[in-house]
């Protein structure tokens, strides 16, 4: 050590920190943060649990945003608020509290200094991979752009995941604490999930959450994107974050009396934004057009979003939102054939249009059942909901398989509802339900046209009252209500004829079949 | 005086770890000898701010450390090196000084000048980017030491600052010791009655958390006169003496 090499110069002022301190401060930690190891390991999960899976789906802009969302945060939030911690308990690891206690800058504010070094590494890998997941869709060229609130979501969930594991770090400095926060947090968000399936609107609130029960791709299509439910989520992440952060600054140690006033009304404002945005997750209620909390709602969201829709060619045009322009084929396979039987008949759709959904109803453990296709207007027109349906390409889902199931769950709505059947709402992957006892007629005209169609009959149901060998209810005009043998024999007849003579025999007594002024004895 | 202390005691539980040390001390290097559990470290501790007395009148710097915008004036012109020096693996030899000179308040644009200085009286320049984890004992203890000083201390705190340094460098150490003395105050807490002897121009030696010898080097040295005190060398055979007489008082008293 020498001690003529520097000469001790002997300022004997008081210094005054300059601005650039704090700053210098936070380069430093940037440089050295424990973050920058967990960057590999954060950017291969969102590889697995992210990318890989959102490249396994068409180009949405929904799904894609929700994956960030859900898959993403599910991964990220545990680590971050493990390293977090590991940050956290860094001086009461080290055994360099006492060091770090005997300098002049605010405790509170270097341990922001160090936290806000953590947590701007762990959002900018975050951004990293948001632009990258949003490159490549764009790339794909779907309908519309990317939707942000999902993003501030991510980001609000990543900064409250590295406050509340520093926190916990700084007040519990352990060897096992990182482990500790990373298993509670993960737990606490499989608890939300559990705590979502069981209706507890509160729960709403759960990070992970995107548009509540709606399926990622039935939101932000053909209506803007409602961000009621993000702003409550953001207001409760960022809460959590202040309360975590402003709790560290209470202690005698952390800085002046103006400091620790500070941070206890950050600790008080935080809470009171996260209890707020708890309470206004409570409110949320669905709707057609997503989730939707009163006091945050802007009305000019439920305007529709203008779209110019994309038309295939047929006797009966399809016609789809322009996001679902690469499943037009596909939709098109499914329907054409049952439509061209249609065309042309009294009340017959001319035209098939997407619509967002015709109804939503809230469904057990969290779900959401959407309404059948309507057949509306004059000329008529078919409102077609493909909300909820497995598209081609999502999960990997075969175009054929997309095709099977919409023909087997909408092919005999539609042929119900334009033969006068009861159109009973359609439970997404249930069968359908028809009929009463008065429309045996109509009942096995739809039969005999989605054999046509498929092959044996898709509808599962019966009349009641038509059991085999028992009178059919419903038959009764002419006397006797007619047996099953009867119905099947009609079903039988009328599927046997050339399609011409259906059609032409539909198109002179559709009206009355409809009435419920045909028999089964006259269909031919 | 940079120190004033009056009536200071310290108390962790039923433990009375400093009880009552009176201790004035101005510009120069100041040891502080006793044995183990003295309570050497907890006044130390205090005059560093890290806790405070139980009891007692403590100013250092002509300002109360108790209130917060004084004790903050005082960190601004503290260097402190603990007995347990923790460090940050990942950090550089210039990181880690530079980030407590950030800590201490430098002004930004003194910092790397002053980064660079302390590193090299502590001998680390060809070290100083190296990774603190690659450091032997003794290296980190001089990177303690560098931290401690970077701001150019007016009060320095040293805590067993040669524990782990071979002997040239502790040869260097209390060249530096003598040099910032001159204009600053270093109380030096240590174990070792030569580095006491060769850096220090007033020593005092605490016993059962009070002081019980305040003086120079030679003082202590002419406390072992007439006595059948043991040690090596003269300060040391003083050392036991004055231990020896203090603790024959204590326990006539009790």
């Amino acid at each position: 050590m020498t001690a003529a090499t520097a000469p001790v110069t002997a300022p004997r002022s008081w210094r005054v920190p300059s601005a650039a301190g704090p700053a210098r401060l936070l380069r430093v930690e940037l440089r050295r943060s424990p973050m920058l190891w967990l960057l590999p390991v954060l950017a291969a999960a969102f590889y697995v649990s992210t990318y890989h899976p959102a490249m396994d789906n068409p180009p949405f802009w929904n799904i894609r945003s929700g994956m960030l969302q859900s898959h993403t945060m599910l991964v990220f939030a545990p680590l971050l608020a493990g390293v977090g911690a590991w940050v956290g308990s860094r001086d009461g690891r080290r055994g360099l509290a006492d060091l770090v206690g005997a300098t002049a800058v605010p405790r509170w504010a270097g341990q922001l200094a160090t936290w806000a070094a953590a947590t701007i590494w762990a959002e900018a890998l975050y951004l990293g991979c948001v632009g990258v997941l949003y490159g490549v869709t764009a790339d794909e060229g779907p309908w519309g752009g990317p939707l942000w609130w999902p993003v501030a979501v991510g980001a609000a969930t990543v900064a409250a995941s590295c406050a509340v594991g520093f926190a916990a770090g700084e007040l519990l400095p352990g060897r096992f604490t990182a482990a500790l926060a990373a298993l509670v947090v993960f737990l606490a968000l499989a608890g939300g999930a559990f705590a979502i399936q069981d209706d507890a609107t509160y729960a709403q609130i759960w990070p992970l959450n995107v548009q509540g029960p709606f399926p990622s791709d039935s939101y932000g299509i053909f209506y803007p994107y409602l961000p009621d439910l993000a702003l409550a989520q953001v207001m409760f992440l960022a809460g959590l974050a202040a309360a975590a952060l402003g709790a560290l600054g209470w202690p005698a140690g952390a800085g002046g009396r103006w400091l620790r006033g500070a941070a206890a009304a950050v600790t008080v404002a935080g809470l009171a934004a996260a209890g707020t945005g708890t309470a206004l997750a409570g409110t949320a209620r669905v709707e057609a057009n997503g989730m939707v909390i009163p006091a945050l709602h802007n009305a000019a969201s439920d305007r529709p979003t203008p779209y110019t829709p994309v038309c295939g060619r047929g006797a009966v045009p399809v016609c789809l939102q322009p996001a679902y322009r690469a499943d037009l084929p596909e939709v098109t396979a499914a329907l054409g054939p049952l439509l061209s039987q249609l065309a042309g008949l009294p009340g017959a759709p001319v035209r098939v249009t997407q619509v967002a959904v015709t109804s939503v109803h809230p469904a057990p453990s969290n779900g959401i059942a959407f309404g059948p296709p309507v057949i509306r207007g004059r000329p008529a027109v078919l409102d077609l909901p493909l909300s909820g349906l497995t598209l081609p390409g999502e999960g990997n889902t075969p175009a054929a398989s997309f095709i099977s199931s919409l023909r087997q769950q909408y092919g005999p709505v539609i042929v119900n509802e334009l033969v006068g059947l009861p159109a009973d709402t359609v439970t997404i992957g249930m069968n359908p339900v028809v009929g009463n006892d008065d429309h045996a007629a109509q009942f096995a005209v739809a039969q005999a046209l989605e054999r046509g169609l498929n092959g044996p009959s898709l509808i599962r149901s019966i009349p009641p009252g038509a059991r085999a060998g028992g009178p059919v209810a419903g038959a009764s005009t002419r006397g006797a209500s007619p047996s099953s043998a009867q119905l099947q024999a009609a079903v039988n007849r009328f599927a046997a004829l050339p399609e011409g003579a259906r059609h032409a025999w539909l198109a002179t007594h559709l009206t009355a079949l409809r009435a419920g002024r045909v028999t089964l004895s006259e269909i031919p | 005086m940079n120190v004033e202390i009056t009536g200071l005691t310290r108390r962790f539980g039923r433990t009375q770890a400093v009880a009552g040390v009176d201790l004035q001390a101005g510009p120069g290097v100041f040891g502080l000898l006793g044995p183990n559990g003295a309570g050497k470290t907890s006044l130390l501790r205090m005059l560093a701010t890290v806790i405070p007395p139980t009891s007692g009148r403590l100013r250092l710097l002509g300002r109360d450390p108790g209130s917060y915008g004084p004790r903050r004036e005082i960190r601004r012109r503290l260097g402190y090196l603990p007995q347990n020096l923790g460090y940050y693996p990942s950090f550089t030899v210039a990181e880690f000084v530079e980030y407590f000179a950030l800590l201490k308040e430098m002004p930004a644009f003194r910092v790397p000048a002053a980064v660079a200085t302390a590193i090299e009286r502590v001998e680390l320049g060809d070290k100083a980017r190296s990774k603190l984890r690659t450091l032997s004992g003794g290296m980190l203890r001089r990177v303690g030491i560098a931290q401690a000083i970077v701001n150019e201390p007016d009060l320095l705190l040293l805590d067993e600052p040669t524990a782990g340094l071979d002997p040239q460098q502790r040869v260097s150490f209390r060249a530096v010791l003598r040099d910032l003395g001159e204009h600053a105050t270093v109380i030096v807490s240590t174990h070792l009655v030569e580095d006491v002897g060769a850096a220090c121009t007033r020593v005092a030696l605490m016993d059962a958390g009070k002081i019980v010898f305040h003086g120079t080097p030679a003082e202590m040295t002419d406390r072992a006169e007439g006595t059948d005190a043991v040690g090596d060398a003269p300060l040391e055979r003083g050392y036991s003496a004055v231990l020896a007489a203090a603790r024959s008082v204590a326990g006539a008293r009790s």
